[in-house]
């Protein structure tokens, strides 16, 4: 990558010293003078008509400054998606229906937190409750209640879908036709949670003059601020989001929440700030969990393995609202169909509205779901045909150049090489069967890979990025970007493009971010593209500057542009290094000779900058993305055949995610995320009966521990570089890591006892039940 | 309807300062941490002792926080992640979670921090069982704790080598 300084570089983060020191001001710290504490009342129903609200009483409380129904609410609709196809369709706080337990039904601030649990406790609601149903296939029944009506483009007989996806191309049935062996599994998995350390967490503050600002936990300001402001009935320009550090988001604080249009409504009732925090057990029964997803595939292949035609029937389990229903559906289409080459294949993936909490994103967005049951199948595949799991994946593996069937191309693609290191970093084949020593111990050892790809910044609307770069008069610079630190270095990365773009050191460039007001737009940190997205919109941005010194620099120094250097905050010509100006002295000469003009660049960036528009949701027609992102995992397990337990011993990653601006940081998202997935594997579950949790806390949500730490080695697979002035490529790191583990784990399970998994989490109950049915 | 409990008047020694404040007999020490000393870096991320977020020094022992009444702390020496670093200089264990990049969003970091920095003191030389022991009580999301755990050893080590 030629001669980096800070790109490619284990930089120290910009914000660290901030965290370690407990200065980093984070929502819930925020303290304003004057400040209200509010709460949110709840349904106790998964399914009932609000007959009568009456808060008379509620508001005599003394403290309390403002009650709030959804009478008092402009009745205006908010989604995760908001499209023609699908509007639309959750108020902030109830209207005449509720369709979960937990939902929104009235908001109180008060002078302190007492007064405001009293007022809830008076708040009289009488409901007419309604049949409720909280599987999805049952849902999709004829006799099912109904919760929404079945989208109107949905025309078969099922009851509550919320979206339907399909994709199709070659000819399904004559690829099954040609195979030589052909099956097909069904997989489920599980509810699990984000388990952000900071909690959801509002603080509004109507001013006098019209102006909203508000602090909140979330994963980008831009997009708050739009469903603030039009839930609220306020022009954008009245809205302000200003940026406070956030304690993790993982997916689960993307869109509107109730609790931050009811913190803004209070305030603006009341003339006082109001701060919102959902105790941790709200968080736990009545937010944002990910979606479980039912997968059925039906797998065609040729005796040698090649894949010939692949099926998909996928059920989602959103919750009573479309939430991110109808993107998880689509983006488990996303995550079928990179990795290998399937010639005819057949997708439907079905969103079914059920009388849970919504649901969302979680890390992965599906991917997780759809992986495990793709490369669990795959290893059942390879076993049938007497091939091995490496030979049967490097047969189907993706190369670079490739066009994807959606008119996409992979470009430069390390899969196969992810899998061949992968395999000699391991051992691989050696290691099957614990290396041979397993036949007759209690504890037997596997091993199990899995495959995956990710997306790198897609083209939702309007995922583009603007970064101003402003030169200040000592030559240090001020960069004002939209991009949000949800812990994953934002402002780390994007001052180590501007340092290289303009030989600053890091600590000359100081970052304004994530402001609505002051900051040019980011979408923000969910769609896996800060990176790409806002990294190249800051390359351009330092880019500009540098053509703005550069071309003073060779009036003042009368050398040509190619004959100067940028080094040390200095401009000087090659070979004669007392001819420099500082850039110091270029920004006075700037202001000196044109015409008072200061030195500042601005930069933008959209991925598919010549595509018009997102691919379609339901057909997945259109370009989505220029960058796909591959890898290989592995996971080496004990499994105790007397308990049931299983030890993850060893995660492997090999990843090609481009090229790591910091490959510091970049460990890290690996770790986290074979972390996430051991959690999500053995020890995390969401227990819900009849829309109810019964497992509101970390005690009994198990979370791993430093106890769990996994052993975790990465592998980079680069197949991008970064060059001064020129665009970058560089893929993603933050959600991708978290899926092929899960099926490297069942899959090293079944190498180690021969017990099939085909749900998660793999629990000792089902390992105990699969080795009964052997013994 | 609730009647407001008396406020009784209270001595804490916080980082080496005292405060004279006014509280009521229920309000944790976390609370009276943030909300009337204004120390936001002792962090609340459940509220009943499950995620060690809002750890504390009590007489150099770490301690949770949100279960411990502030009025329980009067004459204790109560140390915060405020408290740690002297005149902007950090001390090692904080020098070293940056070095081996064990802060990712920073929700865990003070407590993890101070939790490791009162095992270092009882501990110099810990093994990575006693890093465990040391900070299962403390739960992070975005690291898997590898960086963490190179952190804490490397403080360690570091320390070991000054000496």
């Amino acid at each position: 990558m030629g001669d980096l300084e800070y790109v490619g570089k284990r930089i120290l983060r910009k914000d660290g010293p901030e965290k370690v020191t407990g200065q980093a001001v984070y929502t819930v710290d925020l303290q304003l003078k004057n400040m209200l504490v509010g709460r949110i009342l709840r349904s106790p129903h998964a399914h009932a008509r609000i007959v009568r609200i009456d808060t008379t009483r509620a508001r005599q409380v003394p403290g309390v400054k403002a009650v709030i129904t959804g009478k008092d609410t402009l009745g205006v609709k908010h989604g995760f998606v908001e499209t023609p196809r699908y509007p639309a369709d959750q108020y902030p706080l109830a209207m005449d229906k509720v369709r979960f337990i937990g939902e929104e039904v009235a908001a109180v601030a008060a002078t302190d937190v007492y007064a405001a649990d009293e007022a809830l406790r008076l708040i009289e609601v009488e409901y007419e409750p309604l049949p409720a149903v909280f599987d999805p296939e049952e849902a999709m029944k004829p006799d099912a209640p109904e919760i929404h009506p079945t989208h109107p483009k949905v025309k078969e007989p099922v009851m509550n879908i919320g979206g339907k996806t399909t994709s199709e191309w070659g000819d399904i049935e004559a690829g099954f036709k040609e195979a030589d062996y052909v099956r097909e599994d069904r997989f489920e998995s599980h509810l699990r949670t984000h388990g952000y350390l900071e909690s959801q967490a509002t603080v509004a503050s109507f001013e006098p003059d019209g102006k909203l600002n508000v602090w909140t936990s979330s994963q980008g300001p831009f997009l708050k601020r739009a469903k603030l402001a039009k839930t609220l009935g306020l022009p954008f320009s009245s809205v302000r989001v200003l940026k406070t550090y956030v304690g993790g988001a993982f997916g689960g604080k993307v869109d509107l929440f109730s609790h931050e249009f009811c913190a803004a409504l209070l305030s603006m009732k009341a003339a006082r700030p109001v701060k919102i925090v959902a105790t941790r057990e709200e968080v736990f029964t009545a937010f944002k969990h990910g979606q479980p997803l039912i997968v059925t595939v039906k797998t065609g292949v040729k005796k040698d393995g090649t894949l010939v035609a692949q099926q998909y029937r996928v059920i989602n389990n959103p919750g009573a609202y479309r939430g991110s229903g109808v993107v998880v559906i689509f983006l488990a289409w996303g995550f079928a169909m990179p990795p290998y080459r399937i010639p005819n294949f057949k997708y439907e993936g079905y969103s079914v509205f059920t009388n849970n909490p919504v649901r969302t994103a979680q890390r992965g967005h599906g991917a997780p779901q759809l992986r495990f049951a793709v490369e669990s199948q795959l290893d059942m595949i390879a076993e049938e045909l007497g091939l091995d799991p490496i030979e049967i994946r490097l047969k189907n593996a993706r190369e670079s150049g490739e066009q994807l069937p959606n008119g996409d191309n992979v470009h430069n693609c390390g899969l196969k090489d992810c899998i061949t290191e992968i395999a000699r970093h391991t051992d691989f084949h050696h290691a099957r069967g614990g290396r041979g020593e397993n036949s007759s111990q209690r504890y037997k050892k596997g091993i199990g890979i899995g495959v995956s790809s990710y997306f790198g910044g897609s083209l939702i609307y309007p995922n583009s990025s603007s970064v101003i770069v402003k030169m200040n008069d000592d030559g240090s610079v001020t960069l004002l970007t939209g991009a949000l630190d949800i812990g994953q270095g934002a402002e780390t990365i994007h001052s180590q493009i501007v340092a290289e773009e303009l030989k600053i050191p890091m600590d000359e460039i100081q970052v304004i971010a994530a402001d609505t007001e002051t900051t040019p737009v980011d979408i923000g940190s969910w769609i896996s593209g800060n990176a790409y997205v806002c990294g190249n919109a800051t390359r351009v941005a330092a880019g500009n500057v540098r053509k703005q010194l550069l071309e003073l620099a060779s009036q003042q120094l009368e050398a040509s542009i190619d004959d100067l250097v940028l080094k040390d905050k200095k401009v000087y010509v090659a070979g004669s290094p007392s001819k420099a100006l500082t850039y110091g002295e270029l920004v006075a000469l700037s202001i000196q000779t044109r015409r008072g003009d200061p030195i500042i660049g601005e930069g933008h960036w959209r991925t598919m900058r010549d595509e018009p528009t997102h691919p379609s949701l339901a057909t997945t027609k259109g370009r989505w993305t220029e960058n796909y992102a591959f890898d290989a995992q592995t996971a080496e397990v004990e499994v105790d055949t007397e308990t049931g337990k299983v030890r993850l011993l060893r995660a492997v990653t090999a990843h090609d995610c481009g090229f790591p601006i910091n490959p510091l940081l970049v460990e890290g998202q690996i770790d986290g995320q074979v972390s996430m997935a051991l959690g999500h594997a053995f020890m995390e579950e969401i227990m819900m009966e009849e829309g109810r949790t019964l497992n509101p806390n970390w005690l009994d949500y198990r979370m791993p521990c430093i106890r769990n730490i996994a052993p975790s080695e990465h592998i980079d697979v680069i197949t991008e570089q970064y060059t001064v002035g020129q665009p970058y490529r560089t893929k993603e790191v933050g959600e991708g890591y978290v899926s092929a583990i899960l099926a490297a784990i069942a899959n090293a399970i079944y190498d180690a006892v021969g017990v099939r998994l085909f749900s998660t989490p793999f629990t000792p109950e089902k390992i105990l039940r699969g080795l009964s049915i052997y013994s | 309807m609730r009647t407001k409990p008396s406020k009784r008047l209270l001595e804490l020694t916080i980082n080496g300062e005292t405060y004279e404040l006014a509280v009521e007999p229920q309000e944790t020490l976390s609370e009276v941490l943030r909300n009337r000393i204004g120390l936001t870096g002792v962090k609340e991320g459940c509220g009943t002792g499950e995620c060690g977020s809002c750890t504390v020094l009590v007489e150099g022992e770490p301690v949770l926080g949100c279960l411990l009444l502030a009025v329980e702390c009067e004459r204790k020496r109560v140390e915060t992640i405020e408290g740690q670093a002297e005149e902007g200089v950090l001390t090692p264990v904080q020098q070293a979670f940056l070095e081996k990049g064990a802060v990712q969003c920073g929700f865990c970091t003070p407590g993890m921090v101070l939790a490791s920095t009162a095992l270092l003191k009882r501990r110099p030389n810990p093994s990575e069982e006693e890093i465990q022991e040391a900070l299962e009580g403390h739960l992070c999301r975005c690291t898997g704790y590898n960086k963490i755990m190179e952190a804490v050893l490397h403080a360690a080590s570091s320390a070991a080598d000054k000496r």
